[in-house]
């Protein structure tokens, strides 16, 4: 399942700049596509993988509906206390950081976008690891590094800082796995304004700072948004790091993935109340986040 | 600032460049109201002038004043940063914001874009370059004419004191360029600036033109007036350069100083052409000064189907067409009289005359219409 989430939020990344959202055009243009391929071994081939790709996806999702709308008692679940408290601190943890992301992504963003040094490259494939890394590895790592025996946590701790299974905790292990979806996006946003408009901002009297948020940003916006949506759920879904480097502690580290984990051991309803939510949650972020990557100036 | 006519300095300077193993030495000076034209062809330096000017490219060496300040010297250090230029710069690709509309374009370098005045500066652009209307729409709703206009007026609005254009006109059809050429002129008789224009358009370079700078390989060939520049090019290079059709490389073999001709041969020509400066007078006829290089643009040509013996045309040729090729707005035809010369003539000329190629046909043009070009010694 991780795997795939992956591949599809790395061909959405990679699709970038693609923002065609006239359905009909799409649908006309597949439906004269698959004309076209009618008496092609790779039409039928293609035709019968579509199929089972759409039922593969498409059942669980509709499965977990359907038994979570038989339960006696959905709402309760929803509205129970283990449920609202994972909710809470999923919100909390993945806002902040989604911030952290932004706020520091950005400017690194723009910056692997225009340099050409080979330290910058470097720099480049070192965000990358993040996406190949299995989450569990790296909350062991982080374990390694801020742990209270870790290289520079104990030093940490030395002056009254611990950063292992708090809240904290939680936060470092969204922004590790998080963070490239983001840099990413907003790397190609940034490679797609040409030079040529932030030249010519500055011939008209503005300063390279200015130009930066007058041409450069609001250019970029679109793509930034779009990695925002996919960071974001991927902030949200983030479970095996969490478990590694931040544990299980309600209110504190357990986020809703490892609420849903939990409440397996006891009640199958809770945690099917809480998968809803969780999957509520992400279509809504997405959606809301796929309404800000069309603007009116991109035109057609 | 409504109103305000400022008085602009001429802009001046001189800069060499270093881009990979490029390298560019070139100087100029443009004063106020007048069209300085860089004419060359494309990766002769011309744009990384303007862009050493505006401060996007750091010269090697130099000294640039723009608008009475040294904004540029590379002796002393100085060093003024490109969004405190006070410049114009114009591109082919017209560059508008797609993000802002064509208000907020104009607007852009305008420090008081959102004050009583920053509005009456935006309408006035706009009227000036017929805008009107356009104002809340976004750059992909405009034609390429209309971009353009936006991307004058933007240029403008904050009152340049050079205006930079690097081939602005260059995507535009003939008719459109010809009606920016206008508002243009008209444009720097209202607010006088220094205009550097490039281009590798001749005929714009002569419309536009106060003086044309021709440029190769990163050198300055020759700076003077349009005419006489683009027109009847002295040396070689310069004419090959602006397009001359006709060059041959010809021995003097009688010079005749009472008519102003000499007669000049070549490997299966002979020419009557105007008599060279430096030898007339005298009737040494050795060493270098014998050979000369003579030009003759494919425009000047006539041809028809008989000698037009009884006529003034001092130089009569008869040969057979090689090609007859498409040239907007009209045709090109080689005839081959010896050598290949190219002649430039309408459409309805070609039908009239019935034009094949295999055709024997006469090629006239008067001794007045060939110039002599300096051996290529650059």
């Amino acid at each position: 399942m991780c795997f795939l989430k992956m591949a599809s939020a790395y061909s959405a990344i990679m699709d970038l700049g693609h923002h065609e959202s006239d359905c009909r055009m799409r649908i006309l243009a597949t439906i004269g596509a698959l004309n076209h391929l009618r008496n092609h071994p790779a039409g039928i081939l293609g035709g019968g993988g579509a199929v089972l790709y759409v039922l593969f996806i498409g059942l669980p999702v509709i499965a977990l509906l359907v038994q979570a709308a038989q339960q006696s008692d959905f709402l309760g679940a929803v509205t129970g206390e283990t449920a609202i408290t994972a909710l809470r601190l999923s919100l909390l943890t993945s806002i902040i950081s989604m911030a952290v992301v932004v706020v520091l992504g950005t400017p690194f963003a723009y910056l692997l976008a225009r340099s050409d040094s080979p330290w910058a490259r470097a720099v480049d494939s070192l965000v990358e690891l993040p996406l190949v890394l299995p989450p569990v590895v790296a909350g062991v790592a982080m374990l390694m590094a801020f742990g209270r025996n870790g290289l520079i946590g104990s030093g940490l701790e030395n002056i009254g800082i611990t950063i292992p299974f708090t809240t904290t905790a939680v936060v470092f292990a969204q922004i590790f796995v998080a963070s490239p979806f983001f840099i990413r996006a907003a790397k190609l946003g940034f490679q797609s304004v040409a030079k040529d408009f932030e030249d010519i901002a500055q011939t008209l009297g503005v300063s390279p700072w200015r130009t930066f948020f007058r041409i450069s940003l609001p250019l970029a916006a679109p793509a930034m948004f779009t990695g925002m949506g996919l960071a974001w759920a991927r902030a949200l879904s983030e479970f095996g790091a969490t478990m590694m480097f931040a544990g299980n502690l309600t209110g504190e580290t357990q986020t809703m993935p490892l609420a849903i984990m939990s409440a397996m051991e006891t009640s199958l309803d809770g945690a099917l109340a809480i998968s809803v939510m969780l999957l509520t949650g992400s279509i809504v972020v997405l959606a809301l986040l796929g309404l800000l990557t069309r603007q009116p100036w991109q035109g057609r | 600032m409504i109103g305000r006519e400022m008085i602009v300095p001429a802009a001046s300077g001189w800069v060499e460049c270093r881009v990979g193993v490029f390298h560019l030495e070139t100087d100029w000076v443009v004063e106020p109201g007048q069209v300085l034209v860089l004419f060359g062809p494309s990766g002769a330096g011309k744009s990384t002038t303007l862009r050493a000017i505006a401060g996007l490219l750091r010269p090697v060496r130099g000294h640039v004043e723009v608008g009475g300040q040294v904004v540029y010297d590379g002796d002393d250090g100085t060093w003024v940063p490109t969004h405190k230029r006070r410049l114009g710069y114009l591109t082919q690709q017209y560059h508008l914001f797609p993000h802002l509309k064509v208000a907020a374009n104009i607007a852009f370098g305008l420090p008081d874009h959102n004050s009583t005045v920053g509005r009456e500066r935006v309408s006035e652009l706009s009227s000036l370059f017929e805008l009107e209307g356009l104002e809340e729409r976004y750059p992909w709703e405009l034609s390429g004419g209309q971009q353009q206009r936006v991307a004058l007026a933007r240029a403008l609005a904050s009152r340049p004191a050079i205006l930079l254009l690097d081939e602005p006109f260059g995507s535009l059809d003939a008719e459109l360029r010809r009606t920016l050429h206008r508002e243009l002129r008209s444009m720097l008789v209202q607010s006088p600036v220094p205009v550097m224009l490039v281009t590798h358009d001749r005929e714009e370079a002569l419309a536009l033109g106060d003086s044309v700078q021709v440029v190769n390989e990163g050198r300055t060939l020759v700076t003077g007036n349009p005419l006489e520049v683009l027109g009847q090019p002295g040396q070689g290079r310069v004419a090959r350069l602006v397009g001359v059709e006709n060059l041959f490389d010809l021995r003097v073999v009688e010079r005749n100083s009472r008519d102003g001709t000499m007669t000049c041969v070549g490997p299966g020509l002979q020419l009557e052409v105007p008599l060279d400066s430096r030898t007339s007078g005298r009737s040494s006829l050795e060493g270098d000064q014998d050979r000369v290089t003579v030009a003759i643009r494919a425009s000047d040509i006539i041809l028809a189907k008989e000698e037009l013996a009884e006529s003034s045309a001092r130089n009569r040729l008869p040969g057979e067409v090689v090609s007859v090729e498409s040239r907007p707005p009209g045709y090109a035809v080689t005839l081959n009289c010896g050598q290949h010369l190219r002649c430039h003539i309408t459409g309805a000329a070609l039908e009239e005359m019935g034009i094949q190629t295999g055709q024997r046909l006469w090629a006239v043009f008067k001794a007045s219409s060939c110039f002599l070009v300096d051996q290529e010694r650059l």
